[in-house]
Parts: structure tokens; sequence; C-alpha cells
């Protein structure tokens, strides 16, 4: 039998087997999910190796000259203090790398956060409001509609996700702020108009892809039958 | 205080960070990237240990005297067998690309085609489990988005007023989305913050 010919029927046979689960959960499908599972770990842990670990501490472990070597102790030290994370009982020795991981981490979203998404985000919705240098007063006020839309659905969306209470007398009452309660019930629409297009999305993409798949096994079977 | 060793490393290494990505000093720099690539690395072993810690976890269940899972043999065998093939070969190999693009890719393919169906079948559950306009907006919006998608209207694009009202549906979910991410990014920064001001010390486990 041909390699390429082993593979496309490991390919189908996969394939049809994970398509199984339509007619419910079954063993065959939870076999499949075992071996990708399996699968993606092991080559994940050859990307792991080959990519990180292998380049960026043992190759400059190995070739770094010995003056240079003092500073690769630490991240060298650091790595094997990780991997007492796999033991219960000293697994305490692992904390360090794992605060140096979560504090440097906890630095990139801020910094992704605010510079990334925030300022993005609010440039973007207050942009439509520049007028200057349209061509006709039909076209800045089909603008300056579109950003009072976003303007509105921006503010609104992010008013449904405030759980703040108010407080009477020093006592929480567990209610929202009347203004809040109003803004978020516009929010609402919004959020709901968004999950219903980004549902359109995923739906459109799976019917791609389930469409590929139905492609693939016609193709393998064709030649089979005629 | 719980952890003081590993709260001032978290504490220290964050601001550092912070520090090297707001001020443009070449030391603070130097030291940001530093941390940085300290972090890649550790979070490379942490994969792997992550790895090990599923596979030991596949390993009980496999040779627990009660309620054994035969199906974990299989995450095992597969592991084992891509592990040393991937180590001996090294990734970028035909074979280890095979397994790639005729294993992993038809598996993710045809759950993602499950997904289509698995989908539907929750939209209509919805509609027969919890009523009301928020459910009736959401499937109207997720019809025009599928028809808008779809390429359906494509033609219609060149009439000026259908053109407009087009441009206004879309604008819908960008404001929505919008709002969504500017939430999201506010509980990073506040999550963010807490980790550097020590109020949470997820690494003290």
């Amino acid at each position: 039998m041909a390699p390429d010919l082993l593979w496309t029927l490991i390919a189908f046979f996969l394939t049809i087997l994970v398509l199984s689960y339509v007619l419910g959960d079954n063993a065959l499908f939870r076999v499949v999910m075992m071996i990708f599972v399996g699968i993606s770990a092991g080559y994940g842990a050859v990307l792991l190796f080959y990519q990180v670990i292998m380049p960026r501490l043992i190759t400059p472990l190995m070739t770094a000259p010995v003056a240079d070597q003092p500073g690769l102790i630490i991240p060298a030290v650091l790595s094997i203090l990780l991997l007492f994370k796999l033991s219960p009982r000293l697994s305490i020795l692992g904390n360090p790398p794992m605060a140096l991981l979560t504090g440097v981490g906890a630095a990139i979203a801020i910094g992704g956060a605010v510079s990334g998404t925030l300022f993005g985000q609010i440039s973007g919705t207050i942009s439509p409001f520049d007028l200057s240098g349209l061509p006709s007063a039909g076209s800045a006020i089909s603008q300056l509609f579109g950003g009072i839309v976003l303007l509105t659905g921006t503010v609104c969306s992010l008013a449904y996700f405030h759980f703040g209470a108010r407080k009477k007398g020093g006592v929480n009452t567990g209610a929202q702020p009347i203004l809040i309660q109003i803004l978020s019930r516009i929010g609402q629409v919004f959020i709901a108009i968004t999950l219903g297009a980004l549902f359109a999305g995923v739906l459109a993409a799976s019917l791609a892809a389930l469409i590929e798949r139905l492609d693939f096994l016609i193709n393998v079977l064709k030649p089979l039958i005629s | 205080m719980r952890a003081p060793l590993s709260t001032t490393i978290a504490i220290g290494a964050g601001i550092l960070t912070l520090l090297g990505f707001f001020i443009s000093v070449e030391a603070l720099t130097s030291v940001r990237s530093l941390l940085i690539e300290w972090a890649v690395l550790l979070a490379g072993v942490a994969g792997l240990v992550a790895i090990a810690h599923l596979l030991s976890v596949h390993w009980r269940k496999m040779t627990a005297s009660r309620n054994r899972n035969v199906t974990s043999a299989f995450l095992l065998i597969a592991f084992g067998i891509t592990f040393a093939a991937g180590m001996v070969l090294k990734p970028g190999h035909p074979t280890i690309q095979k397994v790639v693009t005729h294993i992993q890719v038809p598996i993710e393919a045809s759950l993602m085609g499950v997904l289509a169906i698995s989908l539907t079948v929750a939209a209509i559950r919805l509609f027969q489990r919890r009523g009301g306009w928020m459910s009736v907006l959401f499937a109207v919006s997720a019809f025009v988005f599928l028809i808008l998608g779809s390429g359906f209207l494509s033609s219609a694009a060149n009439i000026p007023v259908l053109k407009d009202i087009l441009a206004a549906v879309n604008t819908l979910p960008v404001a929505g989305a919008r709002g969504i991410l500017i939430g999201v990014a506010l509980g990073s920064l506040t999550t963010g913050l807490r980790v550097l001001l020590g109020t949470d010390r997820p690494y003290s486990g």
C-alpha cells in the first residue's frame, strides 16, 4: 500500500469516527479524542523542546563563552525549580519561577490592555466624530449617525457589565443606579445583536468545515465506488 | 505575609517590566527584555510540566483499581509515539508534518463540522427553553448576519439607500463588540494590577 494512500485512509477513518458523534457519544469517538489529545501533547512537547528550551537555554549554555554563562544560570535554576511543581510535596519550590512568570505576564497584560485595546478601541469610537475632510454634508451626517450609534452601543454595552450597587444610608441596597439600569437595558440589545452576529460567524465557519470534510469523504469514496 | 519571596519576585518583575514598557530608558528596556526572555523560557518549561501532569493523570486513570479508564492508554500510546518520533526526526521532518496534516487537521476540521450541528441544536433548544425578546433578537441577528456573511446581498451593496442601511446594520455588532472588548481590557487591567499590588497571589499554591 502506498504511504500516501495509507495516510489518506487514516484521515478518512478519523473523520468518520469524529462525525459519528452526531449520532451520539460513543466509545470510538472517545478513543479518537484520546488519540488527538495524545498526539497534540506529543507534538506540543516536541515543539516546546526544539523551539523554546533548546534555543533559549540548552544551546546558549553549551556554546556561550564562560564569561556569559553566569547570566544563564538564573533561568536554568528557575527552570529546574519549576519542574518541582510535578511533585505535590516539593511543589512549593516551584513558586518563585511561577511568581516571575505571573508578574511578567501581568505587566504584559496591563501594557497590552492599555496600549493595544483601550487606546485603540476608544480612538476608534471617537474617530467618526472627526468630520474634517468629508466631501459633502450628506456623508458627514451619515458618518455622524454611525458615530452616535457606535458610541451609544459601546457605552451601553459597558454599562451592562457594571455590577456596582447603590448605597443608601451606608447600606448596600443591591440595586443599580437608575441611569445605569436604563443604559444596561439598551446595552443588552447591542450585546444580543453582537452575540447573534458572532454566532452567525462561527456557524458559517463550522458549516464550511463540515462541507469540506464531506467533500473529502466523497472524494475518497468516489474512486472506490466507480 | 504569605509567600514573601514569591510575592517580592512577582511584584518586582512585574513593575520592572511595566516600567520598561512605558518609560523609554535604555537600562529599563534591557531589563524588561531580559525578564520577558526568562518568562518565555519558563512558559515553555511550564508547558512541559503541564503535559507531564496530564500524562500522570491518565496513567493513574489507566492503572486505577476502581473505575479503570482503558481509553487513557490510547492517549499515552499516541503521546509516546509522537514524542519519540518528534524528538528523533525533529518537528520539520515530512513524516512529522504528515501527522499534523493527516491526523490533527482532519480531526480538528471534523470537530468544527460537528460544531455546526451542535450549534444548530443548541439554538433550537435555546428557543424551546428560554423564550423572550433577547432570544428573538439573538436569532434575528444571527439570521441577518448569516445572510449578510453568505454574500447573498453583495450585489445590493451598490444600491445607494440599501448600501447605507447595510452599513448601519453592520455598525450594530461592532458597537457591542467594542463595549465587550473595552470591558475585557478593563478586567485584564484590574487583574494585572491586583497581581502587581500583591492582592492576588495565584503562584503561592
